[in-house]
């Protein structure tokens, strides 16, 4: 069968108009990327070759580092705490009665659907200090003294944004393993029920170790994802108070269009995209690595 | 077999770019904008020509800022009912460009493509590189040819240092400058009078919040406020010639009275004369929290003052004293810059109708400032409009006062120092960051500004 | 216990729901009133919000832009997509772990930091004005989460559902179009749902490349509208808020209902 599916020509077929989308579109852009991070440069032209003290720069810069921690706060939030919760919320969701799910399922999605300037806008409103909900809700019942500028304290800023992402990604995530528990067949569950399996022990046994594909899908996507996170910073505070918010493509951004010093911000660019290739190259090779057949 | 396959391969492409072409297709369709509704009745045959028919209208690209309620008055009442009267040979297409930073971004990225409008806003921000990539126009020749240039009241006032004229502007810009504006009502419920000191002005800030009001507020997010004024303010209330010695670059951050005027900022934060978040406050709730009157004062530029005095339980003062060397009716702090107004691209292809289509942006400009009784530069040819009982207060202070401390954030800052400015500004604001760091921070920046390098 | 189990599903529900009240609430508020009671239940209903909103801001072009980015980008990279996962998963080629690397490489390019050197390359290809301009883009950008996912589910198929066409005298593409796609079905549903919400609400590289309003998709028009209109109307901002929205969910309730068919279609079909 192999010699008659994968000839030359087929597999050319299949595989060459996407790879030339994803070459000419995403991957060739990234060529005068690093030219530019190997040059002084303003956005519009090279004020002269530098080596690699763009790279200096940006190791020697405490906002970059900053920038770091902020961003793998982020990954760690939404890999630690909002992957567990979303695969229970995915397993749960699938013994709760249709109605129930069926509404569950469309209200947890929500918040992923809707843009991120306005759901970064709605969370603003919701950490006002002044008239803001969280304030509201801490006066009314009494704690006063746990209110706080949730976006201008320097200790609030971060875990806040960070909640906001988890809560507007947590649903879709959950709908992905979802979808993924979906495909299992019923035939292994039955088997398992019938052996006298509790719930618990079949999620364990059976739905979780061959959900390994989609949770490693889920994985890469939800930890590049967050290492990319930007929007909602530009949105709620604009990487403020001063650089306390800033995640590393925001120093990037900062770098390159604020400041005007493309070269330094293509080079926080580069490393950055090493980082993140670093990081899909260890889950590709420890998570997931054996192959599954049913 | 190979045969079917190549087959199925080429249908699968044509579909592909049939999805393609459909879409590109779609555009083509839509070519004439929804404004070019005059010449439809020209003939096809002409609109084929590559030539220049008569009767064709040339296209023009405009960006300009759209930031504040100003900006849409002039544009909804100045600019989209007069244009097609006054340049009949255009078809304008408008871009909002934001403003600020979003604005500068725009302008880089497009200037870097080599993509740049025919006509924009120009801005000191962004200035330097559009210059030294020949992207902006020298106005001189065109507009001294046409006497455009006989209208300005003092023309020297547009040009640039090197002598050249860049961007043409209605000239309302020199007569802003950053005051307290206050709701007197507050100020009587509450038993407090206008400050002429800057103790005064955190003792009433005090009462004030006694009595469950916010005593002031400003635009802080991103460092709006301390960069674009309060920094020079503070600085100036104590020492105006070392604020005059800094935007010249003959002193820097260690200098002791830069230093107290960061100081006089974190005692602000630190004293709750501005609300809580006050560094993540943007513009207009920043604006509705005064009109609204949750807040007693607004520190603002004059260019809200006409939109202000519509009520009349608002006034403003001065910002009061903080030493011996500082009297109000002396030094003032101003807006202007001669770079701030409608830029041509040197790039366009229709020198002349930019050129004049940026002079009648300009004029649009001043005509509305005019209407609202703010003074302006720019000699429009009508009586002047009723002035407010503000504005002529205003007028009547801000006129006679002999020293003029231009900008800082206009006329010293280049983009990273700019930048810089903003993100210390804003840390100050939250007064969880000393005066000391702020200072030291700046100064760093401030040693490798390549502003005034040139 | 159950009905502790039933509230506390609710309730988390409802939490997620919370800011579609409060946009609703939002826009039926007038400007006092959106700061006085800013969570509440509104006090009137004040419909003027939409109908200014409106008059201020091109919904239905802005509309039809996103419509027309949306939809070609969700075409193209599901058909090359699927068809780049299928070689990958089954084909016997050299190079399938390395391309599998390669796009999977995409994933990790965030779309702002290659926006100057995009915009230059769309510039060179002629594409500019044009909604090609953005849909080639986004497509390339998507292909990396596009082709794994459906690589992923493709992978855990049976390989005798080939066998059983082969059999049968079906060639590569008879076998793909006509048997293996309508069972990942579910899938591609899925990856259609996830592509429209990321276009639909894609916003740095809209702003940059379609400069021209005509171009322009909801986000980047929405965007305008909060800096330009808005500013602090809170009543207005709700409502075009709501209005963009408004698509987004609609799709979004309608495409529900087809996962949740897709996936029992493909239950049943194994």
């Amino acid at each position: 069968m192999n010699k008659y599916f994968s000839t030359k020509m087929s597999i050319f077929v299949f595989a060459a108009p996407a790879l030339l989308l994803f070459t000419v579109f995403c991957v060739y852009p990234l060529l005068p990327e690093i030219w530019m991070s190997l040059h002084k440069h303003d956005g519009f032209r090279s004020l002269g070759f530098v080596g690699l003290d763009n790279y200096a720069d940006a190791f020697n810069n405490s906002s970059f580092w900053t920038a770091h921690r902020n961003t793998y706060l982020i990954v760690g939030i939404s890999v630690l705490l909002g992957l567990p919760l979303s695969m229970a919320l995915a397993l749960f969701m699938d013994v709760q009665p249709p109605r129930l799910r069926r509404f569950f399922k469309s209200s947890a999605m929500f918040p992923a659907i809707l843009s991120v300037t306005v759901v970064s806008q709605i969370w603003v409103a919701f950490y006002e200090p002044n008239w803001g909900l969280f304030n509201a809700i801490l006066k009314s019942i009494g704690l006063s003294s746990w209110t706080h500028s949730w976006l201008t304290e320097r200790r609030t800023v971060m875990p806040s944004i960070g909640l906001v992402f988890l809560w507007q990604y947590i649903g879709l995530n959950a709908m992905l393993f979802y979808t993924g528990i979906k495909t299992i067949p019923k035939m292994y569950y039955e088997a398992a029920l019938i052996d006298g399996a509790k719930f618990v022990q079949v999620c364990m046994r059976i739905t979780i170790p061959l959900l390994q594909d989609v949770i490693k899908y889920v994985l890469i996507l939800s930890t590049l994802g967050s290492m990319a996170f930007y929007s909602h910073v530009r949105v709620m505070t604009a990487g403020g108070p001063g650089d306390v918010s800033r995640t590393v493509i925001y120093q990037m951004y900062y770098t390159a269009f604020d400041t005007s010093e493309f070269g330094k911000g293509t080079a926080i660019a580069v490393i950055f995209i090493l980082e993140c290739l670093l990081i899909s190259f260890l889950i590709q090779r420890f998570v997931a690595k054996e192959k599954l057949e049913f | 077999m190979s045969k079917a396959s190549k087959t199925a391969g080429l249908i699968l492409l044509a579909g592909l770019l049939l999805v393609a072409s459909a879409c590109g297709a779609k555009k083509n369709d839509a070519q004439p904008s929804p404004s070019a509704e005059p010449s439809e009745s020209s003939t096809p045959a002409a609109s084929n020509s590559e030539s220049q028919a008569p009767g064709e209208k040339i296209k023009m690209r405009v960006i300009t800022i759209t930031t504040d309620e100003n900006r849409n008055n002039i544009m909804e009442k100045y600019i989209k009912p007069n244009i097609a009267k006054a340049l009949p040979n255009l078809e304008v297409e408008f871009e909002p460009g934001g403003g600020g930073e979003d604005m500068a971004n725009k302008l880089k990225t497009l200037n870097a493509s080599g993509d740049m409008p025919d006509v924009f806003w120009d801005d000191a921000g962004y200035f330097t590189p559009l210059k030294s990539t020949g992207s902006i126009l020298d106005l001189t020749p065109y507009i001294a040819k046409d006497g455009f240039l006989d209208k300005y009241a003092v023309p020297d006032a547009l040009k640039h240092f090197d002598g050249k004229i860049y961007s043409i502007s209605s000239g309302a810009d020199t007569y802003f400058t950053p005051v307290i504006f206050y709701h007197k009502d507050m100020f009587e419920k509450a038993g407090v009078q206008v400050p002429t000191t800057f103790d005064e002005l955190i003792g009433i800030s005090k009462t004030l919040k006694d009595k469950g009001m916010v005593p002031a507020v400003t635009p802080g997010k991103d460092g709006w406020g301390p960069k674009l004024y309060m920094l020079q303010q503070m600085i100036q209330i104590g020492d105006p010639q070392a604020m005059a010695d800094l935007v010249a670059n003959k002193t820097d951050f260690n200098n002791p009275s830069v230093k107290a005027g960061a100081a006089r900022i974190e005692q602000l934060a630190k004293e709750g004369v501005f609300p809580d978040g006050i560094a993540n406050l943007d513009y207009g709730p920043a604006m509705e929290m005064f009109t609204s009157k949750k807040a007693a004062m607004l520190w603002m530029f004059t260019w809200e003052l006409p939109n202000l005095a519509k009520d009349d339980t608002v006034d403003f003062f001065p910002f009061p004293s903080a030493g011996d060397a500082y009297d109000p009716a002396k030094f003032v702090q101003f807006w202007g810059s001669p770079l701030n107004g409608y830029a041509v691209s040197a790039k366009t292809e229709h020198p002349e109708e930019a050129v004049k289509l940026a002079e009648f942006l300009a004029m649009a400009d001043a005509l509305y400032f005019e209407s609202t009784g703010a003074p302006i530069a720019l000699k429009t040819g009508n009586p002047p409009a009723e002035s407010s009982p503000l504005m002529k207060k205003f007028i009547d202070w801000y006129n006679p006062i002999p020293t003029k401390i231009p900008s800082l954030a206009l006329n010293s800052l280049d983009a990273r120092t700019s930048a810089e400015l903003s993100s210390q500004g804003a840390n100050l604001l939250t007064g969880e960051y000393s005066a000391d760091k702020f200072a030291e921070a700046m100064n760093k920046v401030w040693s490798e500004n390549t502003w005034f390098d040139n | 216990m159950k009905y502790l189990s039933r509230a506390f599903w609710l309730l988390a529900g409802g939490t997620f729901l919370f800011p579609l009240y409060w946009m609703i609430a939002m826009s039926l508020k007038s400007k006092s009133e959106a700061y006085d009671n800013p969570f509440g239940v509104p006090r009137s209903w004040d419909w003027q919000n939409f109908s200014e909103a409106l008059s201020k801001y091109p919904f239905f072009s802005y509309l039809e832009n996103s419509l027309i980015y949306t939809l070609g980008t969700i075409a193209l990279t599901l058909a090359t997509g699927s068809m780049l996962a299928y070689c990958l998963s089954r084909m016997k080629w050299r190079f399938n772990a390395a391309a599998l690397f390669y796009v999977s490489m995409g994933l990790i390019v965030p779309i702002e930091v290659v926006v100057i050197p995009l915009f230059q390359l769309i510039k060179l290809l002629h594409l500019k004005n044009s909604y090609l301009g953005l849909i080639l883009p986004y497509s390339g950008f998507a292909m990396a989460s596009c082709v794994l996912m459906l690589y992923a589910f493709l992978r855990s198929l049976p390989k005798e559902l080939e066998e059983a066409a082969c059999m049968d005298g079906a060639n590569v593409y008879q076998t793909f179009f006509k048997i293996i796609l309508p069972i990942v079905m579910p899938a591609l549903v899925t990856q259609c749902v996830l592509l429209f919400m990321r276009i639909w609400n894609e916003f740095p590289l809209a702003f940059i490349i379609a400069a021209k309003d005509r171009f322009r998709p909801l986000t980047v028009g929405l965007l305008n509208f909060f800096v330009n209109v808005g500013v602090s109307d809170w009543g207005m901002i709700g409502a075009a808020m709501l209005l963009s929205s408004l698509p987004v969910i609609v799709v979004y309730l309608a495409g529900n209902e087809k996962i949740e068919q897709a996936l029992t279609a493909g239950a049943i079909l194994k």
